[in-house]
């Protein structure tokens, strides 16, 4: 009787061995507490929508896992858990991490594991190029973002900006990168004289000396480099203290916590992304209603991102002759790399998507100016 | 632009100097520093936010909310991690890792309940921003120094002025001593409990109206800093507090308009550091006592 119960457990045990084998694993890292959770959360909404497609489409008839940790934004979490997903976990493949500091530190871990790692969020330019063969980013660097971004704002203000302060958090390596080299080199180039780079960090509350400084310098324009919170409390100050200057800001600003932590002073700021939220193709419109039920709120660009990359992960796994057996974990791994590698005008939420030499998705720009308290495209 | 600065570095320091009375006190009668003073000024933020939110009042109703909220909240902290570490007469090192456990715990539950994300007060409580010629106030910037000063000025007038507050100067020169005298020792530590984590509650809701960014690790950093204006202005001073506050709130402001923000913080203790290597006993300190 025992023995019979021994084989019985034995062969229960197989079975779910069995149906653990046949199981696609990927990773994710969101933010979703610490200074970015409002992205992170709004990535997750993505990722569920993703998650219930694939579960009921499969991946090559395999039933689909996602690993989601939550980075919280920090660095040294980012590190950790890529370990985990790559040696513990034994994902195919991790999407993630969310900033740019965090890839920065976690691409390394990715390329000595030898497993492809795709972020469908961080901007600053070099981040995926640095880590080559095996970093990606379905994402648009932000040199690519604000030149478009500063001829709409300079041509809505009718050539009136022939003087910018700029705003810079620098304690983020991406808004650090966009507001010390990319937004000057683009107004640089656009002829537009930077009077001052003023200074603040990720996590400050009180940003009203360096408003008073902006006041004194008393330019046409101002740009604002920061990320949600700290922008958006930073444009409510500069309207605090009776400035009137026309305002644009860095891609970490087009997220609707902006919106509503600037509040009124949010009105007539420029952001830019790589996503058209107003999209009139039915397909896309479809989905964005779809998020917008679920989140109660509009889709940030990097949901929608979030959304593509699980889908091409897909692509990629049923494409490029992904065995998902233990033993070929390795060259799996590779395959989707190379698959990644090649991607070329794959159809997303986000647009038509090819990766190119830097690993770096190509992606069209869309501005946004908030009016009455939302994001409107200006296409 | 020089006195727009120093308007700003008031106001921010005005904010500080409320923290800041909350630490002195607790360590003036108790010689403990109370590291969860932090925590208490968040969940104020908190108390007051939600407040607000229920039932759509001002922010005058969501300032006396706070303060009673967090008052109790202090008064519970004496009871629960306080009072049975004197009654069993532990290490005087025992009560502070304590405070850091509660502190731990009100972060916790607070990013439990409200969620890690930065929060504000509704936009409709938007600040009337006043010009003075060149220089820009807020009614919000006018509130917290008119709260700081009056609550201020009524804690100077408790402390030297009433029985009950001679009774807090007894208990802090000598518990034993004033306990032989007859003062009821244990009330007095809760009652300075409840009046420091007022003020503490009372600086959250008017740091959360004026800088719009409530969350539960608001408390981390301006815990630090009030710990140091307690130092800076003498421990257990409550002037000293305040012109401590004052003159972090106005060093951190120039530093950053004349400096860089990256400096901020580094300058500012730098400073301190400096006023303590002259006057090591702080500002205003002289003993270690709450002084009228």
């Amino acid at each position: 009787m025992r023995r019979a119960t021994a084989i019985v457990l034995a062969a229960a045990l197989l079975v779910t061995a069995a149906t653990a084998a046949a199981e696609v694993r990927i990773g994710v890292l969101m933010p979703l507490s610490g200074k970015g959770a409002a992205y992170g959360i709004h990535q997750e909404v993505a990722m569920k929508m993703a998650l219930e497609e694939l579960e009921k489409s499969h991946i090559k008839g395999e039933t689909v896992k996602l690993i989601a940790y939550d980075s919280r934004g920090d660095n040294t979490e980012a590190i950790n858990l890529t370990r985990k997903l790559i040696h513990t976990d034994r994902v195919l493949a991790i999407i993630g991490p969310f900033f740019s500091a965090e890839c920065e530190v976690a691409f390394p871990i990715a390329v000595q594991g030898k497993t492809p790692i795709i972020t469908a969020s961080s901007a600053k330019p070099g981040v995926a190029a640095k880590s080559r063969p095996w970093a990606f980013r379905n994402a648009l660097t932000s040199d690519k973002l604000n030149g478009p971004l500063v001829d709409k704002w300079l041509a809505g203000n009718k050539g009136q900006i022939k003087t910018v302060v700029i705003l810079t958090d620098v304690k983020d390596a991406f808004t650090k990168a966009d507001g010390t080299l990319v937004f000057p080199a683009v107004l640089k180039a656009k002829g537009i004289t930077v009077l001052d780079n003023i200074s603040f960090q990720t996590g400050d509350i009180d940003f009203s000396a360096q408003v008073t400084k902006v006041k004194g310098l008393n330019p046409d324009g101002i740009v604002v480099a920061g990320l949600y919170n700290e922008g958006g409390n930073v444009v409510r100050e500069i309207r605090k203290q009776g400035l009137p200057q026309p305002i644009a800001g860095a891609l970490g600003m087009s997220e609707p916590r902006f919106v509503e932590i600037a509040g009124p002073a949010a009105e007539g700021v420029l952001v830019v992304n790589p996503f058209w939220p107003d999209n009139p193709a039915p397909r896309i419109k479809k989905w964005v209603d779809e998020y917008k039920r679920r989140a109660n709120a509009p889709p940030s660009n990097t949901a929608a991102l979030m959304y593509d990359s699980l889908h091409i992960m897909k692509g990629c796994i049923e494409q490029a002759g992904v065995t998902n057996k233990p033993d070929d974990l390795g060259k799996d791994r590779e395959r989707i790399r190379e698959c990644w590698a090649g991607l070329k005008d794959s159809p997303g939420i986000t647009g038509t998507i090819s990766i190119n030499a830097d690993g770096d998705a190509v992606l069209e720009p869309t501005v946004l100016v908030i009016r009455n308290g939302r994001y409107e495209s200006l296409r | 632009m020089l006195l727009q600065q120093l308007v700003n570095g008031l106001m921010l320091g005005s904010a500080y100097a409320l923290i800041a009375i909350g630490y002195t006190l607790v360590f003036g009668v108790l010689k403990l520093v109370h590291l969860a003073h932090g925590e208490v000024f968040m969940v104020g933020a908190f108390v007051g936010l939600q407040i607000v939110l229920w039932f759509g009042v001002g922010a005058g109703v969501a300032l006396l909310g706070a303060l009673v909220g967090t008052a109790l909240l202090g008064m519970v902290i004496e009871l629960v991690a306080f009072r049975p570490l004197r009654a069993r007469g532990a290490h005087f090192l025992a009560p502070m890792i304590s405070t850091i456990g509660v502190g731990i715990v009100l972060q916790e539950v607070a990013t439990k309940v409200f969620g890690a994300e930065q929060v504000g007060f509704p936009h409709r409580m938007e600040a009337v921003t006043f010009h003075l010629g060149p220089v820009t106030v807020t009614s919000v910037q006018l509130l917290i120094l008119g709260t700081s000063v009056v609550l201020m000025a009524a804690l100077h007038v408790f402390v030297t002025r009433t029985a009950l507050g001679m009774a807090m100067r007894a208990t802090a020169e000598s518990l034993l001593t004033a306990r032989l005298l007859g003062i009821k020792t244990n009330g007095i530590i809760l009652l300075t409990f409840a009046i420091a984590s007022g003020l503490g509650g009372a600086a959250g809701v008017l740091i959360g109206l004026s800088f719009n960014a409530i969350s539960p690790f608001m408390g981390i950093d301006i815990g630090v800093k009030g710990l140091a204006i307690m130092l800076v202005g003498g421990l257990g001073n409550i002037y000293g507090a305040m012109a401590g506050g004052l003159i972090l709130g106005i060093i951190e402001i120039l530093s950053v308009a004349y400096l860089a923000s990256s400096y901020r913080d580094a300058f500012a203790f730098a400073l301190m550091i400096l006023i303590l290597l002259f006057r090591p006993q702080g500002l205003f300190g002289s003993a270690y006592h709450v002084e009228g």
